[in-house]
């Protein structure tokens, strides 16, 4: 078990990880900014829609201008649009973790195998996880849209993530292939390590958090794919979601012709923008630690 | 046989592999889909007064095959006509073969992409330089993290922005529609100048979806060559700046092809967003409207070109990176 | 006659703890129509020397003092521009490591041979192709054919002598070298440095070697100067230096080297590590750590480079004889006499 934590250390101990890590996000403003966005939002999903109960229609007013009562004002319903951008966010941030997590479990598990296993298995995975690449995600989420309605945040979660775990898969495996390079396998086989202890204990931890970095660059583009697919109008409209606000006010709330509108198209737009400038700022910190020929000179 | 030929054939055998996964698969796809639509279909035309041999001719010429065939010959069916160029008629326009429909389309979607695709190349790559030569200063960050940000917005972002700010704020532009209907279609100047306005936009969305992919793998091209042993020697040398800039900027081009190929991908699939918002009747607006009518035979057929394309995408631009790059080409 | 002089060179690293020196107050000369080599462990600031040579110390760093006078251009220090970039290849030839790739690789090795004209704005090209097919003529290479490979076509050592192709073609009479026998194996070795003589020899250079290896040195320098922590500890005529050696750091790096002492189990490994920017030692001998015969002076003053012998110069404050014989608390780790 001693000599186990002594190969772990060697390549990377916990604690400098941590401290790297740190002093990365704190090197510059841009990344402080990039953490407090992501973090913002996950509390606005997490802890919003408690200051909500249902959602409240006011017919009275429809598109009503920004006011005490509503900040951002009401959409062609009445409804309250901030209401309606919290609550909404609840779902886009819930299905990104999870088609995050299933990809993680699909990209992780097939990347390392085939980095460890190399040889047959490799070389079946890798056709694999090319013609998962090859095929374009979006176009077949549409057609799967016919066959299965993925309207609750598991369902689409589950669906983002079975078509788009190859990236992941690549870079996890081309970096096992490079721990094997190093001597790493070599040195934990030598000690007597079963593979699962190997795969689990020793490879799992060092490509983590490069898969981190993978996961968040694909959870752009869930975001954006399952917006999107809202957007066009291809799941049937179970929650509130930015990506319904954003179809109801482009093809039926007739937002471009109407000034008064705009906050209502432009509330989910700015929400996605920010999001995504949060989760590029942050990126760069975790890019920096991984390349170090990015860094800049000291 | 040249080294060059090799490799040609392999990746030809290797697409060729990949496109016929791809048509397999969509095969499966279209007989997984709920209620079999080729049955449905053979029901109406019975209800509609045919026999049931016209019936099964009917379904025959639109989808390929009837379910009354075994899967293996249905799957056979399929193929012969793929292989013909037949890719069956459309339910919603009756009888209109689905290939006129994708011809059709497929300029709508060709021109605005590749257009914007040069564009964005012209603009990220210069860009990518800037930010790749001035890495450590404000601008530069600045530059790269407008890259990271445009590359990760959506496309239907990008393009919503751009019609309230050029149409719903300034109304310089129109919001849809590939020209205004007073002109008569056709090689006549109000006309062209019509579909070159309608067209701003949807290029410009294009444009801006690209950018950012080519602005981030040029910074980090440009990063990694500026890193390399021979331009510190052709200093050392020297050799005149304009000379030195040269040798950068074609060893740090290279790897953009890989680039190319990943583009068309996002461009296929953000031409969903574009054509919809901008209501442009290209391949993506195809397949959505296909969608909504249940139109199979225009779905399966419209998927299989955007996969095949992006297939024939990656080997185009693995050909070119041979061409240019001595070190391969041998 | 020197065809260059530098004199107190002092180089410069900016760090997180501010501007660090990587060579400190060096003065050293390249006498005409002879070899110097100049050796040092890796981090020692050779190749930092090296190339300030040419005025093209890389980014974190600057000259931060002292000339170097190039007969014929003048103090480089000084040069900027289309001066400066005339002289490098012009006045001063450079040659990379077998193992770095110092070529295009998306061009012909004659396409830049021609880009290395028209930059330096010859007027015969026709000429320069000549003379560099000549040049690679004499060192084994078929001319004709190198000029038409690209660099991946070349092997480790082809590389090299097309390298001195490129630092020689402009009539260049000051050749550096930078670890010429890195990454080639013995009998490659043996040849480069045959090959690198002849045409010092025949081209009447002054050439500087950048090595670490003292023993590939040995067989082909006309003079040998020693570089630790920035500093030239010691310099003086290849053989006298070899077998006299009167610093303690040249007397190890000897004794760690069985091919100069011809006794395998005589060659006894260094101790300690050598320092870098940030560990090397402010005040004092920077070699005092590791120094058996330190005394209590070294820790409080620098020794200065200064000439003992007609044609010797060395820094330390002990005596010559006693380095030599090593009679003074001799750790047993550290070399004893050959």
């Amino acid at each position: 078990m001693a000599a186990t934590a002594t190969l772990a250390a060697s390549v990377r101990s916990r604690r400098p990880a941590l401290t790297a890590f740190r002093k990365a996000v704190t090197r510059k403003p841009g990344r402080i900014i990039g953490l407090a966005i992501i973090v913002f939002f996950i509390l606005l999903a997490i802890c919003g829609p408690w200051f909500y109960g249902r959602l409240a229609v006011d017919p009275n007013s429809l598109y009503a201008a920004p006011s005490a009562k509503h900040w951002l004002g009401t959409d062609f319903a009445g409804s309250d649009v901030l209401q309606e951008v919290v609550t909404g966010g609840r779902y886009v941030l819930a299905t990104a973790a999870l088609s995050a997590l299933f990809t993680s479990l699909f990209g992780v598990t097939i990347g390392l195998v085939a980095g460890y296993q190399r040889g047959l298995t490799d070389s079946a995975l890798m056709r694999l996880t090319d013609f998962v690449l090859t095929i374009p995600g979006l176009p077949l989420l549409i057609i799967l849209s016919t066959v299965w309605n993925f309207g609750s945040p598991w369902k689409m979660g589950l669906v983002l993530g079975v078509t788009g775990w190859g990236g992941v898969a690549r870079a996890v495996r081309s970096q096992a292939l490079s721990l094997r390079e190093r001597g790493f396998l070599e040195a934990a086989r030598g000690l007597g390590l079963s593979r699962r202890h190997i795969l689990l204990k020793e490879m799992l931890p060092n490509v983590a958090p490069y898969a981190a970095m993978q996961l968040m660059l694909s959870m752009i583009a869930f975001i954006g794919a399952e917006v999107g697919l809202f957007f066009l109008g291809l799941v049937p409209f179970s929650s509130t979601n930015w990506g319904v606000m954003l179809n109801q006010a482009v093809f039926s709330g007739g937002a471009m012709e109407t000034p008064s509108a705009l906050i209502y198209l432009l509330a989910p737009l700015v929400c996605i923008l920010v999001l995504t400038l949060g989760i590029v700022l942050f990126l760069d910190a975790i890019d920096e630690l991984f390349n170090p020929r990015l860094r800049e000179r000291v | 046989m040249t080294a060059f030929a090799r490799r040609l054939a392999g990746k030809l055998a290797a697409g060729l592999v990949m496109v016929w996964v791809v048509v397999t698969f969509t095969f499966f796809l279209v007989h997984a889909l709920p209620g079999k639509p080729g049955d449905v279909q053979y029901e109406q035309y019975i209800q509609s007064g045919m026999n049931a041999e016209q019936a099964a001719a009917k379904v025959k010429a639109i989808y390929g095959y009837t379910s009354h065939d075994s899967m293996l010959s249905q799957y056979g069916g399929y193929l012969g006509k793929l292989l013909h160029g037949d890719l069956g008629q459309s339910i919603s326009y009756s009888g209109v073969p689905v290939s006129h429909l994708i011809w059709a389309a497929l300029p709508w979607t060709v021109i605005p992409v590749l257009s914007g695709l040069l564009v964005s190349f012209l603009i990220g790559v210069t860009a990518g330089v800037v930010a790749a030569v001035r890495r450590s200063s404000r601008w530069g960050g600045l530059l790269t993290v407008s890259g990271s940000l445009f590359a990760g917005v959506p496309a239907f972002v990008l393009a919503l922005l751009l019609l309230v700010v050029f149409h719903t704020e300034w109304n310089l532009l129109p919001d849809a529609g590939t020209s205004d209907i007073q002109y008569d279609p056709g090689w006549n100047l109000p006309y062209i100048g019509s579909v070159v306005q309608h067209a701003v936009l949807p290029v410009c969305a294009y444009a801006l979806l690209s950018y950012g992919g080519w602005l981030l793998a040029m910074k980090s091209s440009v990063v990694s060559v500026l890193g390399d042993d021979f331009i510190l020697a052709s200093e050392l040398r020297g050799i005149a700046p304009v000379t030195r800039a040269r040798y950068i900027g074609r060893n740090a081009i290279l790897p953009l092809f890989t680039v190319l190929a990943l583009s068309f991908g996002v461009m296929f699939a953000g031409s969903f967003f574009i054509e919809d918002t901008f209501d442009y009747p290209g391949l993506g607006d195809l397949l959505l409207k296909s969608i909504g009518t249940r139109d199979y035979p225009v779905m399966a057929g419209a998927f299989l070109l955007i996969t095949v394309s992006i297939i024939i995408a990656n080997i185009l631009a693995d050909l070119c990176y041979t061409l240019i790059d001595p070190r391969v080409r041998r | 006659m020197s065809e260059v002089e530098v004199r107190d060179l002092t180089v410069e690293y900016q760090t997180s703890v501010g501007w660090l020196p990587a060579v400190a107050g060096a003065s050293l000369d390249l006498r005409a129509g002879q070899i110097t080599g100049l050796v040092g462990e890796s981090g020692s600031g050779k190749s930092t020397l090296a190339l300030s040579l040419l005025n093209a110390v890389p980014a974190p760093g600057r000259i931060a003092g002292g000339t170097i006078e190039v007969a014929g251009v003048g103090d480089l220090t000084r040069l900027g521009g289309k001066q400066l970039r005339k002289a490098r290849g012009g006045a001063i030839g450079y040659v990379f490591q077998a193992s770095q790739n110092s070529l295009n690789p998306l061009k012909t090795i004659g396409r830049q041979l021609l880009d290395l004209g028209r930059s330096h704005e010859v007027g015969d090209l026709r000429a320069l192709i000549a003379r560099a097919k000549d040049l690679a003529n004499r060192m084994g290479l078929d001319g004709d054919r190198v000029l038409d490979s690209y660099q991946h076509e070349l092997s480790g050592g082809m590389r090299q002598r097309v390298g001195i192709v490129f630092a020689l073609v402009l009539n260049a009479k000051v050749l550096i070298l930078d670890e010429p026998t890195t990454a080639l194996d013995m009998l490659s070795q043996a040849s480069v440095l045959d090959i690198v003589r002849k045409v010092h020899d025949e081209n009447q250079l002054s050439t500087l070697i950048i090595t670490h290896d003292i023993g590939a040195i040995s067989e082909i320098a006309d003079r040998l100067a020693v570089m630790y922590g920035g500093r030239i500890v010691e310099d003086g005529p290849l053989l006298e230096v070899l077998r006299r050696p009167t610093h303690p750091y040249t007397k190890a790096l000897i004794g760690a080297t069985a091919r100069i002492t011809g006794d395998v189990d005589g060659a006894r490994a260094l101790p300690g590590r050598p320092p870098d920017l940030t560990t090397v030692a402010r005040a004092g001998c920077v070699f005092r750590d590791r120094c058996p015969f330190a005394v209590e002076v070294c820790a409080q003053t620098e020794p200065e480079l200064h000439s003992f012998d007609s044609e010797r110069r060395r820094a330390c404050h002990v005596e010559p004889s006693t380095v030599l014989t090593g009679t003074t608390g001799t750790p047993a780790a550290v070399g004893e006499p050959a």
